[in-house]
């Protein structure tokens, strides 16, 4: 009697019923393929950043990479120069998609897919290829395009990606022009979202057209541009591509981003175990940054 | 016609709203010309002949027109047209991977209550604010130092074959169909796997493709990952082929644009024809309500 | 739309299979054919039966055709013993280093791989690289000159194989040169000093000519400091007495002597990408450019040849240029030296490896980097071999400029190698010295935005840190 109480029990707590098990087996390769490429990963990260790696008996050095990291002038300029880029990049980018979004709006729709379709191009043609064409354009002899560009205005050639002065200028500018479409593409969508009515009120009411863009669209497309900005503050606290092709973080560690900071680390310099403190640190840093999404945007948007 | 109230429609100033139409046209077409320069320059420069970047003149459009470089480009190594190849291998079996697995898991999160999914969710979620650069090192040393899987194809796309940001977009999705149709379906004695193959897949279609065309555009253009864990020149993808015109000392530069070109083509032709998934792709997941 | 997506669809599943389909066979290399006939007789006759062994050899373009020869030489290799595989891994010369220490710190570093002197105490460090005098017979280490066997050796232990010592110094276009009022004949058999050098760009200017050029765009930055440091006195990091030298007062002339070039007009004040600077020179844009080898010429006589056929693949705008190789111009009395480094293979561990195999990879590895082999690689970059066997093999090339050979020799000859002794650590601090401080300093200098003096700071602080104050030269060397 006892005994079967028990077995009753250990059903109602142990056992897992149909839907439990149809629920593991759809999530079962997911699951597995995220816990061995993901989390072991990044358990791995955290061990190894205690250690002096080495490829045959690594040495556990305790704190030393973080206190190292702490200590490395260079690791400061890294982070001045991502967040310069971020506060350059990211906010240039959302005013200039934005604007362009609202130009769009009053044209036709087939006419407005030919321009999304036109801003959209960049980002699907070869990062590898398109960073080598860009080196060219910079190319600092007065024969350079865009010095040939600047001299035909009167403008002194410079010295683009060779400056430590233009260097970074010069990658936000490319970022800048190169990657707007997605951006552009979501402001349309939620510029069409916005219900006429409210328009029409305005108009009723004798609104210019930038009142009506300030008083309504402003606060209408708000969880957009927040959603935007955090993802392109994320995400440009990653760059690495461009700099890594185009600069190698020169000239004077001018465009020594995090993200190609830790690169070097890891795969020049050999110094796997401060590469992965350092990669920590910048986790903890965008888990903040995405906590402070989650505050902000909170209502808005739920998950 | 103005789809929205934004702009004054200037109904009884039509030339008023021709004018300012034009202006708005102007700008946006500077504005894409500048957006389209760099891809303009490197189709051009394919055609041009094929010589060292310092070599290269200057002109935007080549002097003499030839199909040099693209020979070039296949002369440059054996393996010109595998990289190709490659790159449609990984590209494809991630596509595979990330429609099948992300959408099941997907559809358990959303749909199926089974216990713990809260709480593996929520990892998920927390997944896809860790930056790559935390699991590089570490996913290098597991792919190349324990499960000595460098150099195979297996390598490129086993990483990748389920990303914690399908799963999340697949799960947005199911999220909105309505319940009461499974559980129907449910009575009618369906499992859940016919449910999945027979009711919900129908219906999600188009999640589906903007997760194909994601999923092949970003495999198709990825260039680190690939570098890392390809040292044989017969496994490269091609943007890691692409990277191996560019020297220390020079550049091949009308070649490498012939094979960036080359290797664009299958996208803009993708993009052309898919369009439509492309842009929806976009918002997807970005603006909700 | 719907149909389109169906063969796409179905597409995507095809390749998917014939990804699977592919996957075993990728393991093993489609290029094998080459290897295989050799491999068969292996297994008839074999009175102890070797075991079979696959030795993986990673080389950049060494050569312009050294990635193809060397296919040439591992038939020939595996001819001789055919329980052998040879596989290769070609990179190119922008990947390999950070290529070879990705794979090294993963545990799958190639048996073999391509390094400069300055990289292999990295190697050591890692705890991967191969003491390799153990496995080799020492009659065939002998071979190889004991001073390019010095630059291969840390603390006295041998880690690898010389292929060559290459020099790097200043090219020129030697009528420009003579019209500057240059003595090109008493330059290249007697050197020449820093202020001569100054006189002669500075003749050498015109408004649609620099005097000089140096390729000084991103990592290239340091060339010119190696170059041009020699002239200086600074020949290595370390001195005899294993203190870092970089901090002694003449880097500080160095410096100072290249912030007054940079200044001077008689350069481009802009950044030059690397493949520029020989370019320039061809179409008459600048006079000397620099880092320049010897090999050169047969760039430059290539380029005549063509613009005389007008095949239309000469360089644009370019015009026939007679070459001249130049030493660097010593300063303050320095004595006349030039830039050398020693290239090599070294043997390096991976997580299969054994004893028994490192004596196969010390074998193939004395094979390519001996004979005929290095002779022909010798011929082609135009330097001399670095062991006997080359020696033997090694023909002269015919057709060259007397003066430019004469000063080549004279430039080897003026090589000094690394004193003994120095630490796997010491050498790895000075290679992240230089990597991280440095190189970017030094690029700010040359871009007109930092003073020889702050340059000098930076490095005095980061190398005392390094080595301590002890540790460090101060004063002149």
């Amino acid at each position: 009697m006892s005994k079967a109480r028990g077995r009753t029990l250990a059903d109602r707590r142990f056992r897992f019923t149909s839907e439990d098990r149809w629920g593991y087996f759809f999530i079962f390769v997911a699951m597995a393929v995220f816990v061995m490429f993901t989390l072991y990963p990044v358990v791995s990260a955290v061990r190894t950043s205690f250690l002096k790696y080495k490829p045959f008996g690594s040495e556990f050095i305790g704190l030393k990479n973080y206190t190292d990291t702490f200590k490395s002038p260079l690791f400061y300029k890294a982070v001045w120069n991502t967040v310069l880029y971020t506060v350059v990049v990211v906010p240039l980018s959302l005013l200039i998609a934005f604007s362009i979004a609202i130009m769009i709006l009053p044209f036709r729709k087939k006419t407005q897919s030919v321009f999304k379709s036109i801003y959209y191009l960049p980002g699907i043609a070869s990062g590898v290829a398109l960073s080598v064409v860009w080196l060219w354009l910079y190319d600092s002899s007065p024969d350079g395009l865009f010095n040939q560009v600047l001299m035909f205005f009167g403008i002194p050639a410079q010295n683009w990606l060779s400056s430590s002065k233009t260097s970074m200028l010069s990658l936000m500018l490319m970022a800048i022009l190169s990657g707007q479409g997605s951006n552009i593409i979501i402001y349309i969508a939620a510029l069409l979202g916005i219900d006429n009515s409210y328009f029409e009120a305005a108009e009723l009411d004798g609104a210019t057209f930038f009142q009506k863009v300030r008083y309504i669209v402003f606060p209408l497309v708000k969880p957009t541009t927040l959603f935007l900005l955090v993802t392109g503050i994320i995400g440009s606290f990653q760059v690495f591509q461009n700099a890594f092709m185009m600069t190698g973080g020169g000239p004077d560690n001018s465009t020594t981003m995090i993200g190609l900071l830790i690169y070097k680390n890891a795969f020049e310099y050999s110094k796997f175990g401060l590469a992965c403190a350092q990669a920590i640190l910048l986790a903890i840093v965008i888990a903040l940054i995405s906590l402070v999404q989650f505050r902000l945007m909170g209502a808005d948007v739920e998950y | 016609m103005a789809t929205t109230g934004l702009y004054s429609p200037h109904v009884n100033h039509p030339e008023k709203r021709i004018a300012r139409n034009i202006l708005l046209a102007v700008i946006l077409i500077l504005f894409a010309l500048l957006t389209l320069f760099p891809i303009f320059y490197m189709i051009m420069s394919s055609f041009g002949p094929a010589v060292a970047t310092a070599g290269t003149s200057r002109s935007i459009i080549p002097r003499v027109w030839t199909l040099d470089s693209y020979k070039a480009f296949f002369s440059f190594s054996k393996y010109s047209v595998r990289w190709i190849g490659n790159s449609l291998i990984v590209a494809s079996a991630t596509v595979v991977g990330n429609v099948i697995f992300a959408s099941m898991a997907g559809y358990a999160f959303s749909k199926i209550r089974f216990k713990g999914r809260r709480w593996l969710f929520g990892l998920i979620l927390v997944a896809m604010m860790i930056p790559y650069q935390v699991t590089q090192v570490p996913l290098y040393i597991l792919i190349a130092n324990k499960l000595h899987m460098t150099n195979t194809y297996a390598a490129m796309i086993l990483p990748g074959v389920v990303t914690s940001y399908n799963i999340f977009l697949a799960k947005q999705f199911f999220t909105s169909i309505p319940t009461p149709l499974i559980e129907s379906a449910k009575l009618d004695g369906c499992n859940q796997l016919g449910i999945f193959v027979r009711i919900v897949l129908p219906l999600s279609k188009t999640v589906l493709a903007v997760m194909a065309i994601n999923t092949f555009l970003s495999s198709w253009n990825t260039f680190f990952w690939p570098f890392l864990v390809t040292s044989k020149d017969y496994m490269f993808t091609i943007q890691v082929g692409l990277k191996t015109f560019k020297f220390a000392n020079e550049t091949l530069f009308a070649p490498m644009m012939a094979g960036a070109t080359l290797s664009a083509l299958p996208m803009f032709i993708l993009f052309f024809t898919l369009q439509k998934y492309f842009l929806e792709g976009v918002t997807i997941g970005a603006v909700k309500g | 739309m719907k149909k389109i997506l169906a063969l796409i669809l179905a597409l995507v599943m095809l390749f998917a299979l014939a990804a699977c389909g592919q996957q075993p066979a990728a393991q093993e290399p489609t290029e094998a054919p080459a290897e295989q006939p050799a491999e068969q007789p292996a297994e008839q006759p074999a009175e102890e039966e070797p075991t079979p062994d696959t030795i993986t050899v990673m080389v950049p373009p060494v050569s312009g055709t050294y990635q193809d020869d060397i296919e040439t030489w591992i038939a020939d290799f595996t001819k001789l013993y055919p329980h052998l595989t040879v596989e290769v891994i070609k990179t190119s010369w922008d990947d390999h280093n950070g290529k070879l220490s990705t794979m090294a710190n993963a545990g799958e570093a190639p048996d073999i791989a391509e390094v400069s002197y300055a990289a292999i105490g990295t190697y050591v460090e890692l705890g991967v690289a191969v003491d390799i005098a153990q496995y080799m017979d020492p009659e065939r280490l002998a071979d190889y000159d004991q001073n390019a066997l010095d630059y291969m050796s840390i603390e006295n232990t041998v880690y690898g194989l010389p292929l060559y010592i290459t020099i790097q110094a200043l090219g020129a276009n030697k009528e420009m040169l003579e019209a500057a009022g240059a003595d090109v004949a008493k330059i290249q058999s007697e050197g020449w000093t820093y202020e001569e050098f100054l006189e002669v760009i500075k003749n050498g200017t015109t408004d649609d000519c620099f005097g000089f050029v140096f390729a000084n765009a991103g990592v290239t930055a340091s060339d010119f400091l190696n170059i041009f440091g020699v002239g200086a006195g600074l020949n290595n990091a370390f001195t005899d007495d294993l203190k870092y030298a970089y901090t002694s007062d003449n880097m500080l002339k160095l410096l100072e002597a290249v912030e007054d070039m940079t200044k001077s007009g008689y350069m481009p004040n802009y950044g030059v990408e690397a493949g520029q600077r020989m370019v320039m020179c061809q179409q008459g844009k600048a006079m000397i450019f620099g880092k320049a080898m010897p090999l050169f010429e047969n760039n430059i006589n290539k380029n005549n040849a063509a613009l005389e056929a007008n095949d239309g693949t000469a360089v644009e705008n370019s015009i026939p240029v007679q070459y001249a190789f130049l030493p660097v111009p010593t300063m303050d009395g320095a004595e006349a030296s030039c830039f050398g480094s020693v290239d090599g293979l070294i043997a390096l561990r991976n997580n299969k490896t054994t004893d028994e195999h490192l004596k196969n990879v010390c074998l193939f590895m004395d094979y390519i980097c001996s004979g005929e082999r290095i002779a022909a690689v010798d011929q082609t970059l135009l330097l001399e071999p670095v062991c006997q066997t080359g020696r033997d093999a090694y023909i002269s090339p015919e057709g060259l400029d007397e003066g430019n050979v004469a000063s080549a020799a004279r430039c080897i000859g003026l090589v000094v190698a690394p004193p003994a002794g120095v630490t796997a650590e010491q050498s790895a601090a000075a290679k992240t010295i230089m990597d991280e401080v440095i190189v970017p300093k030094f690029q700010a200098l040359l871009a007109g935005e930092a003073t020889a003096q702050e340059v000098y700071d930076a490095l005095s602080t980061a190398a005392v840190e390094a080595f301590g104050a002890d540790g460090c030269v101060s004063g002149t060397l």
